[in-house]
């Protein structure tokens, strides 16, 4: 781009600010049918959910999932990448459609935005170097334990885990880099991460401590957005009960979605 | 669009808050001392040492100055700590912090020390003092005043740097207002309180340097006439 083609756009961001307070919304289905887009929030941080392939391209479940619903809606799908924090922050603030990102379902979330029927489930777990000792939550006070902000696992740490000192880092990745560097020992992290930070360092000895709970993972709707998240939901049940989000899910985890998921589609 | 601004997590977060940004002006207190004195320490290496020790200050402040304080974080954070050093995030925070405060004040001083007329050092080589004498009593503290201005501005860049050391999670105010946000969901709100809590710290230091200017340069206080 040339000096005034920058210009200009510096030029247009600033009206595009000053005119937010004017913009009108429609539905938000009528507006993505209207467009032919569907704007998806991802986090790429999580393998197996959704990660980056060896070119560099977006793939996983997660990924796959957002795929399979632009194609059976007939829309173009635009990811958008985000971080664990942000998730919801996307849909409120309108810059995604959907959140398809390991999102679970917490009472908390459900006030502020509306999920759709789970699609898949996440184990989330305690994990450690072999030489800490830790069975239960009460093995937890007085230790250090790493998370990612934001997450569910930062609650379960911050409200339940009391006497645990949490440790919180950005993203998944960061969380994993604190353990491999040796800042943490112990880490709240998801069941599937484990597999990926223990094969890439040996050393550290990671072993799984105890699963802190199976959370069921939906698709997450600005709230309000009755008819989308009808639209959405009628997509979830249907492709449970074809089997494709199971094929889906079995691809990149290597074990069929449990019943509490499938039954969801019954 | 319609949007109605919620604040009531304030009445109960607000020591969060101020835990938080209570720590970002520890770490951002400890970071400008030291990494003053750093930098004037390699100002006077730069200006007045053998060139060899020149060459190697002048390596450090480009380094420093062209990669991002980010990078520098995390590998004074994670690099050290894959060494099998272990600095909690806090400590962590403040090294980075120093080393990237001491280059850039390194070259601010640099500017004031070359500043000083050479007259001015001639004239007291003449009265029979020694080096450390010149530059302790003739040319440290009017090449500071010289500087002053700048001093201040990049110490308060400083401080809002800081907040990136919420990323190896030191728990300063920008970390603060992320664990506000995601458990209120008041990402707009959040980050207003966060910015205005930024802008009256940013305001308190300009405050502070200014009245230790004040009471540090008493030919400016009493003649009250630039340099």
């Amino acid at each position: 781009m040339n000096t005034q083609g920058i210009i200009r756009a510096g030029v247009l961001a600033v009206f595009a600010c000053l005119a937010i307070g004017h913009t009108a919304r429609g539905d938000a289905l009528d507006d993505i049918r209207q467009t032919k887009r569907i704007r998806i929030a991802t986090d790429l941080g999580l393998p197996p959910y959704s990660m980056t392939d060896d070119k560099m391209q977006p793939t996983g479940s997660d990924i796959e999932t957002a795929r399979l619903l632009a194609r059976d809606l007939g829309l173009e799908l635009v990811l958008v990448p985000t971080i664990g924090a942000s998730r919801i922050p996307m849909l409120q603030t309108g810059k995604a459609d959907l959140v398809i990102a390991t999102l679970s379902i917490t009472p908390d979330r459900a006030k502020v935005i509306d999920f759709s029927v789970p699609y898949a489930t996440l184990r989330t777990v305690i994990a450690g170097v072999r030489s800490i000792q830790v069975k239960s939550i009460a093995d937890l006070a007085g230790k250090t334990v790493g998370t990612t902000r934001g997450t569910a696992n930062d609650f379960y740490l911050s409200q339940t885990a009391k006497g645990a000192k949490v440790v919180r880092y950005e993203d998944d990745a960061t969380t994993a880099q604190a353990f491999a560097s040796g800042q943490v020992d112990l880490i709240a992290t998801a069941e599937l991460l484990l597999p990926p930070i223990a094969e890439k360092n040996p050393s550290r000895q990671l072993e799984l401590k105890y699963v802190i709970q199976a959370y069921k993972l939906a698709i997450g709707v600005k709230k309000g957005e009755t008819r989308l998240l009808q639209e959405v939901d009628r997509w979830v049940r249907t492709n449970l009960k074809n089997g494709k989000l199971n094929e889906i899910y079995k691809r990149f985890h290597g074990n069929d979605l449990p019943e509490m998921i499938l039954e969801e589609g019954r | 669009m319609s949007y109605e601004f919620g604040f009531s997590f304030l009445s109960e977060r607000w020591p969060a808050f101020l835990a938080g940004a209570w720590l970002t002006i520890q770490l951002t207190s400890v970071a400008i001392v030291f990494g003053f004195a750093l930098g004037t320490i390699c100002a006077l290496t730069r200006v007045y040492a053998h060139p060899l020790l020149r060459r190697f200050v002048g390596g450090y402040v480009e380094v420093i100055r062209n990669t991002p304080l980010l990078m520098q974080i995390f590998i004074v954070y994670f690099g050290i700590a894959s060494l099998g050093l272990k600095l909690s995030a806090d400590v962590a925070a403040v090294i980075a912090l120093v080393i990237n405060m001491g280059a850039y004040a390194t070259e601010i001083m640099r500017a004031g020390i070359e500043a000083i007329p050479k007259t001015q050092i001639e004239a007291a080589d003449v009265l029979g003092l020694n080096r450390l004498q010149v530059i302790a009593r003739i040319v440290l503290l009017p090449a500071i005043e010289r500087v002053y201005p700048a001093l201040t501005g990049q110490c308060v860049l400083l401080m809002l740097a800081s907040s990136l050391t919420s990323q190896i999670s030191t728990e300063e105010l920008t970390a603060v207002a992320e664990e506000v946000q995601s458990e209120t969901y008041r990402s707009f709100e959040v980050y207003v309180v966060a910015a205005m809590i930024y802008l009256a710290l940013s305001l308190l230091y300009r405050i502070g340097f200014w009245a230790v200017g004040t009471v540090l340069f008493v030919r400016r206080r009493h003649l009250d006439t630039p340099l």
